[in-house]
């Protein structure tokens, strides 16, 4: 099929949004999904629609979502009502508006761990310990499914 | 002009701690927050006010409770709406700031009785994130008017207005710029944003008269 002539397709904006926590290994399915269920249920079916937002890039806890020009303001609404990703605690922070999809790359500061993991002990339970930048310490408890997250700081880990 | 998250819950209530919840409130665009049960302080440039909550059934009990040294050492006293009897009398008590959980109370429970109590008096109604992050459905849609109906008796009466994010986690919290389009699906403009996001300043620190101390 002959493509449409650029005058012709319609005007596009590309959201650009961190995903919290750090480290979160996020299907782009199951964000688009997250994306999908929290736009419909504040803006319903009919607004979802017409914006035709879609996950276009999940990597290195950035996500690029995309709509039609005009509706990037509700979809950004949207996004930070988005409460979980695939059943687990997530948050998505809008982080820049841009009408290409290479302005959104050059504002991708990829978040990596500092240093090894190691492990900590509170109470009765163990966490994994993952170091950040800015004194950033994020606790994972250890498991299979579901574990429970701390987030705390250098600071606060040294006086427990 | 301070930028402050009027309500947060930090560990061991909540998941983060308060040193967390600071770092993520600067990255987010805010100049200090309420942390509720915390003893204040300052970290990583953000000003931590110290905040209580009295949830009561009857204004006697209020009375009781804000003597306490708790509640006397905070910066900021929060009391959760109760019904109609109950907030009228709770705004005119001196030492309450702010009156809070109003999306969960019945209909007309804050009326216009209690606004100009509250506009005489200075007591601010605070406008929680969490129900329109969190819920959905009816108990949104109900969320959305309750909040729609204080904006228009603040618009009339002119009460002050303070907005928090309620958070108990860092995944909770949301940015200046997200909490401005939150508060335009009830009607609230950016100007009227800005002005509710700075009203714990001018609670903690009211205007006063110039004061000669020699």
């Amino acid at each position: 099929m002959k493509p449409r002539p650029p005058t012709m397709r319609g005007k596009r904006r590309y959201i650009l949004a961190r995903i919290l926590p750090y480290g979160m290994a996020a299907d782009q399915k199951q964000v688009y999904l997250s994306v999908i269920e929290a736009a419909t249920s504040l803006f319903g079916d009919a607004a979802v629609g017409l914006a035709q937002p879609a996950v276009i890039f999940c990597e290195g806890g950035y996500v690029v979502v995309r709509c039609r020009r005009g509706t990037e303001k509700d979809i950004a609404v949207a996004l930070a009502t988005v409460n979980a990703i695939a059943d687990e605690r997530a948050a998505l922070r809008t982080v820049a508006v841009s009408g290409t999809i290479r302005a959104l790359r050059r504002r991708i500061k990829p978040v990596r761990p500092l240093s090894e993991a190691g492990d900590v002990k509170f109470g009765e339970t163990y966490f994994t310990v993952y170091r950040y930048p800015r004194q950033k310490v994020d606790l994972v408890e250890k498991g299979i499914k579901h574990q429970k997250s701390l987030f705390f700081t250098e600071a606060d880990l040294e006086e427990r | 002009m301070k930028i402050t998250d009027a309500c947060v819950h930090p560990y061991p209530v909540g998941d983060s701690t308060v040193a967390r919840i600071a770092i993520e409130a600067a990255e987010l665009g805010f100049d200090s927050i309420v942390a509720i049960g915390d003893d204040g302080g300052r970290y990583h440039g953000v000003e931590v006010l110290r905040g209580a909550v009295i949830g009561a059934a009857a204004v006697k009990e209020v009375l009781r409770r804000v003597r306490e040294p708790a509640v006397r050492r905070a910066d900021v006293v929060f009391v959760d709406a109760g019904d109609i009897s109950f907030n009228r009398a709770v705004v005119a008590v001196k030492e309450v700031n702010v009156v809070r959980s109003i999306h969960a109370t019945r209909r007309n429970a804050f009326d216009h009785v209690a606004a100009r109590t509250a506009a005489e008096r200075g007591v601010a109604v605070d406008i929680s994130m969490a129900p329109i992050v969190h819920l959905r459905g009816t108990k949104r849609q109900r969320a959305l008017q309750r909040y729609a109906d204080i904006l228009s008796l603040q618009r009339r009466y002119g009460f002050p207005l303070t907005i928090s994010s309620d958070a108990r986690s860092i995944l909770r919290q949301r940015s200046v710029r997200d909490i401005r389009g939150l508060c335009a699906l009830f009607g609230m403009t950016g100007a009227e944003v800005t002005e509710a996001l700075s009203s714990i300043g001018r609670i903690t620190e009211p205007h006063r008269p110039v004061r000669v101390v020699e």
